[in-house]
């Protein structure tokens, strides 16, 4: 018979190996076939480990100008996104009383919607002969259909944050949730207007969910290929189709390797920055 | 998920004071915002347009029909169901088995159990997409749906340890131990006790893991191989205008099934809770 | 709570432990081990204990039975299962990784490297009973060596497809891709050897040698060409036919495919271009792996690929060309006539088609891409 000590090993040793197996181990393999010198497929005769790879993507400016603009465009949609999630939440949180739940339900339905056909429909709206052209058109707006919205960094970003904004909602709604309304109720005793009290209390309160919010859109979407491959045209191209490239088409994996650690280096610096700035353990607590 | 007891007054509270933003306004403006493309996209699925492009003219059910002579898509469409059961399943008992470990015992890793197990979500789907095609490669695992739900399950652990962890911090560890004073096992105490109290969590968990997988297509692209998922056949099959009406009624159909599962899961999770 | 939910546990381990064997089991059925590179074409001998069973190589859209009915009807209950890839790099790549592929579907260019590294056997001709439909300069195609590794199956054009209302007279040379007059409505095939081929057919550059110094001006070129796209275009029907049909694109490098769908349904008036320096020619072809335990399947199944209605359904609803000649010469439809230049008699003595390459020099072409792609 297990003891409360046996069955711990019993719990916690599958899911180590298990993440040890697929998670950890293959972020090594991609470290150490990223050090493979040659170029192709991975090819272990091709000489000693070096840095050939990073050497050549760090000498190849596009390639670190295109990793700029990927974090930059990660940026604005995942600032964008949260913003406008944050006064839908806080309708949800404060507002919406006893509906809030079926209120939640209806802002997350869209994003349990297939994604791909998500940025299709986007595709559709934004096209000359898109529904948006069509109703500038035929109400007589316009005469001529405005040109095409599609195959830009403005669709990348637009169809982002559309992906991204109702799961956004989620984590600033329960941080919300948490914010004691003793704290409201003092401040507002103590004669300090709504706005105040929004900026001196809400605001602080809720930052971490907001910083959380901000995290879970940016990260994915650094690393995004799909959505620019789709609607991104030539100047929506992301750091990510450059790796797929490497990997599906160009056909140099030490060399995809290298620009994909170079990627996750650079998230996980701004993670850990933004960690300094604000405590994100209150999130979790 | 509703709201704590305590919200309904204190929101009069703050009532007295309030702006005049309508935020009631912004919710509705988010609804629209969200809802017009999918509309769009239905609209479409039942249009006799062969390709996307407005006006409509006409409306037909031949793309539904078409669906289920497609038999690349239906097989697809399977495939996915496979990978999703999968990985859901596998995410759902590691992220139990973590929560449990994590809240129940102080040992050491614990703290390093909690950042792996949530680390899958800091790392952009790209990078792990790449290491897990690298790694079957070295290991000359052929591509196929085990290997997608491999990738899937990592992806997924995270949102079920979430879930289940929320719940097992509210459940009274007093209950075990009554159930041991009882001169139960740990295990079966487990079992008998804790996992019927954590029973809609753990569906709610499972569904969720589901959807996550069962949608995912930045890792299945990269390790599909033959067995092709609803996305990745999606992704490869927008090449052909042809074929584009009938993806779309399938995808509304899948879309329909998604939503549906979120929707149980949703109310599960919040009458449980 | 009734008692049933407590079984969870033990179901929940049984999934995860079938899963970890299903993976396991998976591992070691793998394809390395049955390789045997000097099988060739004595396998042939070994029909009886082939197993009824066949993988395809495939790209997308072509695993659809209209491409196969002949085999699918000869041999109904031969298993056939298709795996994909998305680029020749990629198919090269499953070739040489874990495809369990009996027989793979690439295009011109990248003949040598199958039979260099092994992976590609001969192909029995005498076997084949619709080889003599093939004309002789697409049999060429398929030899290496002296030697048929590969069979033709779907060729077309590559040229320059124009709007006539936003271009005025007719283009007659490649490098209407870089007009400025055009910016924002041109698109480029995402492929680097195609950006290439451009280059040295506007340059008059030795496609097979093009030197550092020509490469470097190539890249440059392109970069500079990268702000007058609309996009790089990655499939015929999805990112670009559309947009040629609804007016977006006015200039682009396309295949005829979308030149006849455009034909069809008038959505604009379109013209396809005869450079002066020749259009460009693409052959698909289909090779037998040298791992294969099926070959004579494998065979059976190529040529029944060669039978009319298959190769009629590629003409139909591709609108590719099909190697079976019998097939070409029975189009009598002005659209498809005008999409293949049959009414052309001299059409083949201005095309080129695409030379076989090394493979330090496609490495050298698609990095170059990646370059231009990130600039």
């Amino acid at each position: 018979m297990l003891g409360r000590r046996g069955s711990l090993w019993f719990l916690a040793v599958p899911p180590y190996l298990w993440l040890v197996l697929l998670f950890v181990v293959p972020l090594g393999v991609v470290a150490a076939i990223s050090l493979l010198p040659g170029a192709g497929r991975i090819n272990f005769n091709a000489g000693w480990p070096s840095l050939n790879q990073y050497q050549q993507v760090l000498e190849t400016p596009a390639y670190l100008r295109r990793l700029g603009i990927s974090v930059g465009m990660a940026f604005v949609i995942a600032a964008t996104a949260t913003i406008l999630a944050y006064p839908v939440a806080y309708f949800l949180a404060f507002r919406a009383r006893g509906r809030a739940t079926i209120f939640l339900i209806l802002l997350l339905v869209p994003f349990a919607s297939s994604y791909l056909l998500r940025v299709m429909a986007w595709k559709l709206l934004l096209g000359r002969e898109g529904a948006i052209n069509w109703v500038l058109t035929s109400t007589g707006l316009t005469h001529e259909p405005a040109g095409l919205l599609v195959y830009s960094q403005a669709a990348v970003v637009i169809t982002l944050v559309y992906v991204w904004v109702p799961f956004a909602a989620l984590p600033i709604y329960a941080a919300l949730q948490r914010v004691d309304r003793s704290h409201l109720e003092a401040a507002a005793d103590l004669g300090a207007g709504p706005w105040t009290r929004f900026g001196r209390i809400t605001i602080p309160m809720s930052l971490p969910g907001a910083l959380a919010t901000f995290f879970m859109v940016f990260i994915p979407t650094v690393g995004e290929y799909v959505t620019p491959s789709l609607v991104g045209g030539t100047d929506g191209i992301m750091y990510g189709n450059l790796i797929q490239d490497f990997f599906t088409r160009a056909g140099n994996w030490p060399l995809g390797s290298a620009m994909a650690v170079l990627m996750l280096l650079a998230v996980l610096v701004l993670v850990l920055l933004a960690l300094k700035l604000v405590d994100l353990r209150r999130v979790a607590a | 998920m509703t709201a704590p007891a305590g919200a309904r007054g204190a929101g009069r509270a703050i009532g007295v004071g309030r702006t005049r933003v309508p935020l009631g306004l912004a919710y509705v403006l988010m609804i629209v915002f969200l809802y017009l493309p999918i509309a769009v996209l239905f609209v479409f699925s039942f249009s006799t347009n062969t390709t996307l492009r407005f006006a409509i003219q006409g409306y037909t059910l031949d793309w539904y029909a078409a669906i289920f002579e497609n038999e690349q898509l239906l097989t697809a469409a399977r495939n996915s169901l496979v990978v999703g059961f999968l990985a859901a399943t596998v995410a759902t008992s590691l992220g139990l088995a973590v929560g449990i470990a994590v809240v129940r015992f102080r040992f050491a890793g614990r703290g390093l159990l909690i950042a792996l197990a949530g680390a899958p979500l800091v790392v952009p789907f790209i990078m792990l997409a790449v290491a897990l095609f690298l790694l079957f490669n070295l290991l000359d695992v052929p591509r196929s749906m085990f290997t997608i739900a491999a990738g899937h399950s990592v992806i997924a652990l995270p949102y079920a340890t979430l879930i289940l962890l929320s719940r097992l911090v509210g459940l009274d560890p007093a209950i075990e131990d009554a159930a041991m004073d009882l001169g139960a096992s740990y295990p079966t105490t487990l079992r008998r006790v804790v996992l019927p109290l954590l029973g809609p969590s753990l569906l709610s968990a499972w569904l969720t893991c589901f959807i996550v997988s069962f949608d995912e297509v930045a890792l299945a692209i990269f390790l599909a191989g033959g067995d092709q998922t609803f996305p990745v056949f999606l992704y490869g099959q927008l090449r052909f205008a042809q074929t584009l009406p009938v993806m779309i009624a399938m995808a509304v159909l899948l879309m329909l099934g998604t939503v549906t599962l979120t929707l149980i899961a949703f109310l599960i999770r919040s009458r449980s809770e | 709570m009734p008692a049933r939910p407590s079984r969870f546990p033990a179901w929940l381990i049984a999934f995860v432990s079938a899963a970890l064997l299903l993976a396991a089991c998976q591992s070691q059925g793998g394809p390395s081990s049955s390789a045997d590179p000097s099988a060739g074409a004595e396998s042939a001998a070994a029909s009886v204990s082939e197993p009824n069973a066949l993988t395809v190589l495939e790209w997308s859209g072509y695993e659809a039975e209209d491409y196969w009915t002949e085999f699918k009807a000869a041999s109904p209950d031969t298993k056939v299962d298709f795996q994909f890839g998305i680029s020749d790099s990629d198919i090269l790549s499953l070739m040489e990784g874990d495809s369990t592929a009996d027989i793979f579907h690439f295009y011109t260019g990248w003949q040598q490297f199958y039979v260099d590294e092994g992976l590609v056997q001969e192909i029995d001709t005498s076997k084949l009973t619709n080889w003599d439909k093939v004309p002789d300069s697409f049999k060429a195609m398929g030899q290496v060596n002296g030697k048929q590794y590969f069979l033709p199956w779907d060729w077309g054009f590559t040229s320059i497809l124009y709007n006539t209302d936003h271009v005025n007279g007719e283009i007659t040379n490649w490098d209407a891709l870089f007009d400025d007059a055009y910016a924002k409505h041109i698109s480029m095939w995402d492929d680097g050897p195609a950006a290439v081929t451009t280059s040295a057919y506007i340059h008059g550059y030795d496609e097979t040698a093009i030197t550092d110094d020509q490469l470097a001006s190539i890249e440059a070129e392109w970069k500079a060409q990268k702000p007058l796209n609309l996009h790089y275009w990655t499939g015929e029907y999805v990112d670009f036919c559309p947009e040629v049909q609804s007016g977006d694109i006015w200039v682009a490098y396309a295949w005829q495919g979308c030149y006849a769908t455009v034909l069809y349904d008038e959505s604009q008036p379109i013209a396809y271009a005869n450079p002066k320096e020749g259009r460009n020619s693409w052959v698909g072809l289909y090779g037998i792996s040298s791992k294969t335990e099926s070959y004579n399947l494998a065979l059976k199944f190529l040529d029944d690929k060669l039978g009319a209605t298959s190769c009629g359904n590629a003409v139909a609803l591709f609108y590719y060309g099909c190697a079976n000649q019998e097939v070409m010469d029975a189009i009598t439809d002005p659209v498809l006539i005008q999409a293949f230049g049959i009414d052309d008699p001299t059409i083949l003595e201005h095309t080129n088609f695409t030379p076989p390459v090394t493979a330090d020099q496609r490495k050298a072409w698609t990095d170059m891409w990646a370059r231009v792609k990130a600039e």
